[in-house]
């Protein structure tokens, strides 16, 4: 317990000095951070391209209807660091995404983690300050 | 999760109570466990080796001053310094895949490699991110040009030469177009801006930079800022081409409510 708190303290001073993203445009702009998402669904498309990968789910709604939403994801390379391959996700996998819902209002979020038909959570490269823990610097 | 958010919040109010000075461009302390700054047999400092420089987060310019605790804007960047704020930053030119320029080139969360071209006095630093570009400085011992001999370019004209026994690398440039921002948060600069770097590395897995911007016609004196860069042993650079896809800039409206760029209709 102690050793996660020391990691918690270096995350926190790092921010402090400087705002850990992966992006290449404003978070706030776009996404708001007190409007947050949690989708479970069927992924009906991916879009492996840059500056941000995204991928498509077919989510139920409360009428018991299914809407595709259209998540936000980090650039390629970044994912590739986080542990992605363009095998990671396959059309028709169920996942879970937690992330931020835009703020226009439309099915598009960006997404901070997704959990995978496997289990495995993989950090999905968000742009939004604070979005993934750090454990150095 | 929630014993988590609590740890952050106690962390956060320790934070608080930090002296400013603790957190602004604090040089780095080398440790005895960590390797050794890799050095040419000349001495020259190698900033390079089986890695790459792994910038991790977006840099706050204003957080990392040195000497001073605040940026002297003049009141045109002030005012549009708090526009952009107002704005989220959305007109950001990275947002839009261009490069950064200037000292923002090493604080965007992409990594970087820098290259020593000794054969042909120069230097080449690779950015994965920004636009997946290079800039290059001239290590001949060409004069620094007069800005008004120049084209303006975003990275502008950079000439080098090394200090302190080859441990510093230190770089002036000139002749910046004025399509960048000098920082994330919208801090702005005209194409009177001129920059000395200075690049070292105090151990293997640290690049301290440090940067002195010098605009008459944005701010009222030259200000410094630094801060280190953390070396990622393995890794090695990836492709990013940040124009392919970017529905950001698509889904863009500004301030009225209107598309940013002209919808034109299908005939």
């Amino acid at each position: 317990m102690r050793m996660r708190f020391t990691v918690a303290i270096a995350s926190v001073v790092a921010l402090g000095s400087s705002v850990p993203v992966l992006a290449h445009h404003s978070f706030a702009a776009e996404f708001d951070s007190d409007n947050p998402i949690d989708l479970t669904g069927t992924v009906t498309k991916i879009e492996w391209m840059n500056p941000h990968t995204f991928i498509y789910i077919d989510v139920e709604n409360e009428q018991g209807k299914y809407e595709n939403w259209a998540l936000e994801m980090g650039s390629p390379n970044g994912l590739m660091r986080r542990g992605w391959t363009r095998n990671t996700l396959k059309v028709g996998d169920v996942v879970s995404v937690t992330g931020s819902r835009a703020r226009d209002g439309t099915l598009k979020g960006n997404a901070r983690a997704v959990m995978l038909a496997s289990g495995e959570r993989l950090f999905s490269g968000s742009s939004q300050p604070g979005a993934e823990p750090q454990e150095s610097n | 999760m929630n014993k988590f958010i609590a740890t952050l919040a106690a962390a956060g109010a320790v934070l608080a109570a930090l002296p400013a000075a603790a957190q602004n461009g604090a040089a780095h302390e080398p440790h005895a466990s960590e390797p050794p700054t890799p050095r040419f047999p000349d001495g020259t400092v190698d900033f390079g080796g089986d890695g790459i420089w792994d910038q991790p987060w977006i840099t706050d310019f204003g957080r990392q001053l040195v000497g001073s605790d605040e940026i002297p804007f003049l009141p045109w960047t002030k005012a549009m310094y708090d526009y952009n704020k107002s704005t989220n930053v959305a007109y950001d030119p990275q947002g839009f895949c261009l490069p950064p320029g200037g000292p923002r080139s090493m604080g965007t969360p992409y990594p970087s490699e820098i290259i020593q071209d000794f054969a042909h006095e120069r230097i080449i630093i690779i950015f994965e991110g920004g636009a997946h570009v290079w800039r290059e400085i001239h290590m001949d011992g060409r004069p620094l040009p007069n800005r008004e001999d120049v084209n303006p370019t975003y990275f502008g004209y950079s000439v080098g030469h090394y200090e302190d026994d080859g441990s510093t690398l230190v770089v002036e440039t000139t002749g910046f177009n004025e399509k960048t921002w000098l920082n994330f948060n919208g801090t702005m600069h005209t194409d009177e801006l001129s920059t000395t770097e200075r690049f070292s590395r105090p151990n293997r897995d640290t690049l301290h930079y440090e940067a002195t911007i010098d605009d008459p016609g944005a701010y009222t004196e030259p200000w410094t800022i630094a801060w280190d860069v953390p070396w990622a042993e393995g890794l090695e650079l990836a492709e990013y081409i940040c124009q392919e896809n970017n529905k950001f800039l698509i889904d863009l409206v500004d301030e009225l409510g209107n598309p940013f760029f002209k919808k034109v209709p299908v005939e």
